[in-house]
């Protein structure tokens, strides 16, 4: 039983827990109502909020997106597994939730770097008896050691499409970090078919008030990059974007999905400061 | 006890002291508290008046919360269970009904909404040994009457994280404990039931103090509450700083403990041992 804990990290991960310092999972579990998350968290979450007031709804349209993507690429691009990196604490509509209402045979892989979001994950992201949910402690800066877990394999059939989320989670990588060649690395991973869908905070609508946000957020040692829209198509070179393209993020519903708490941003896209897409690797 | 807090929540979002509180419904600064702490029935008059105070005008979350004052007066089914039921634990039931998600951590026994008859049998002869038959036949029917939540699983989630002492430390007859941990066993199927065992090769652990649980409501308002049991009464905590502190010992319990999907076989090679 010890060799399975180490396989799965689960041991050397056990003191990384410490509440007193802000984690951007619980950051945003705390903006979009949820409730756990500490003191040092929601210190955080207000201070950026007193940067962008509107922070909840473009926190809730990434989320929509997220669902709305879901639905597509199942509905109507056959896609029947995921691999969610940047999970984030188990919300309302998660994306296995979201593709095995439609088809219960999907499996999903989801990763995250806290191990608090792990154990609420295990515990309560449980799958449908057709399909299967797996979880793995792991960093997005990390992406051969998320390729080289051997739940991966046991989830993911790498020779079917899969679809890669990266969603909400971009901007915590620095430049530095080469986020280019992480999400390179992930998809030559992938066979022809797959997918990949994306979310990036930008200064592109609102320079100063995403400037405030970034800067707070680094300030309390949390990552924040926004970037541009000829960053964010880098991100997604070599790979054919489906429509409606790269949109703001409230923008992207092809299949004109009604989902609650989408209308105050549908019209107004450009009031959600980040850009969003789905793309099909050829 | 929901009701209460509402009401304490209202009146510090508003500033309001317990005595001025008290004065405005001619009671004392004591009542105040017992009823945020559900201690006490509401007078519907007085919640009115209180909710006044506080500045609620909203007709609609007025009635909502008058309807919770209504129902709170309205007995519960453990209400037939008075005479083996201690006030401080009728209100746990009224919460562990409300509740959306319990997370609980047990060192010595098997949470009482996982309970076999049997080895609810055994538990309550631990504490009751001298109790008449019929007592104990009732108190047993009242821990196997408050599981009917967990038939509900759109409604509750039970979340826990049980030590392994509690699995290896026999209670009752040798049948009993086989038949509580296959009882276990099954409830690891359930979409409700998810169960965590934190295994002796982990070694001092995060919530040295004993047992206790977190309830979380549906009603996003509502603070989580924790309660923790003790002897001749019971703790019930919802100030944040409070309930914080345990939510970081329950985080840590989970992570510490071996994942859910492995709960199972752990039962199982624990049952081949008994």
């Amino acid at each position: 039983m010890a060799e399975d804990a180490e396989a799965n990290g689960l041991d050397q991960d056990r003191t990384q827990i410490d509440t007193t310092v802000p984690q951007s999972a619980r950051i945003y579990d705390y903006w979009l109502g949820g409730k756990d998350n500490f003191a040092p968290d929601r210190a955080v979450a207000e201070a950026l909020a007193a940067q962008i007031p509107t922070i909840r709804t473009m926190v809730r349209s990434q989320r929509v997106f997220l669902v709305r993507a879901v639905d597509y690429l199942v509905r109507k691009a056959g896609i029947r597994q995921f691999l969610d990196i940047g999970t984030g604490i188990p919300s309302l509509d998660n994306v296995h939730e979201v593709a095995q209402r439609i088809a219960p045979e999907c499996r999903i892989l989801y990763v995250d770097n806290d191990p608090i979001v792990l154990a609420h994950a295990r515990a309560l992201m449980t799958s449908t008896e057709e399909g299967r949910t797996a979880f793995i402690l792991s960093d997005l800066r990390q992406p051969q050691a998320i390729l080289d877990n051997p739940v991966l394999r046991e989830t993911l059939d790498l020779d079917r499409p899969v679809a890669l989320f990266l969603v909400g989670v971009l901007h915590h990588l620095h430049d530095s970090d080469d986020p280019r060649g992480l999400i390179a690395t992930l998809l030559q991973a992938l066979p022809s078919g797959s997918y990949f869908a994306l979310t990036q905070p930008t200064a592109d609508f609102d320079a100063s008030a995403m400037g405030g946000m970034a800067a707070t957020a680094e300030q309390s040692g949390i990552p924040y990059v926004p970037r541009g829209r000829a960053e964010v198509e880098e991100f997604l070179s070599g790979l054919t974007v489906v429509e409606p393209g790269l949109v703001p993020i409230p923008a992207w519903n092809p299949l004109d999905l009604d989902y609650p708490g989408s209308a105050e941003v549908d019209r107004d896209p450009y009031s959600v400061y980040g850009w969003a897409a789905v793309a099909r690797k050829p | 006890m929901l009701l209460g807090a509402h009401l304490r929540r209202l009146r510090e979002a508003q500033g309001v002291s317990r005595e001025d509180a008290g004065w405005e419904i001619r009671a004392s600064e004591s009542k105040i508290s017992r009823m945020e702490l559900g201690r006490v029935s509401f007078k519907e008059r007085d919640v009115e008046d209180l909710l006044t105070l506080y500045g609620l005008v909203d007709n609609e979350e007025r009635e909502r919360l008058l309807s919770l004052a209504r129902q709170a007066n309205t007995p519960g089914w453990w209400h037939r269970y008075g005479d083996v039921l201690p006030n401080w634990f009728q209100s746990y039931l009224g919460l562990e009904a409300a509740a959306s998600m319990i997370r609980t951590y047990e060192v010595q026994f098997v949470p009482g909404l996982l309970q076999t008859a049997d080895y609810a049998r055994a538990v309550v002869l631990l504490g009751h040994g001298r109790a008449r038959p019929e007592e104990i036949d009732r108190r047993v029917d009242l821990r196997m009457r408050r599981q009917s939540i967990l038939d509900r699983p759109d409604v509750v989630q039970l979340w826990a994280v049980i030590d392994e002492a509690v699995l290896r430390r026999p209670v009752g007859s040798r049948a009993a404990m086989r038949g509580q941990i296959e009882a276990l066993i099954d409830a690891t199927g359930s979409k409700s039931v998810h169960l965590q065992v934190l295994p002796f090769r982990v070694g001092g652990h995060s919530a040295a103090g004993g047992a206790f649980s977190i309830l979380r409501f549906p009603d996003q308002e509502l603070p989580d509450i924790v309660y923790v049991e003790q002897l001749s009464s019971a703790l019930y905590l919802d100030k944040r700083d409070d309930v914080e502190l345990y939510v970081d010992a329950m985080e840590r319990l989970c992570v510490e403990a071996d994942p859910p999907e492995r709960a199972a076989d752990t039962l199982r090679k624990i049952l081949k041992d008994i």
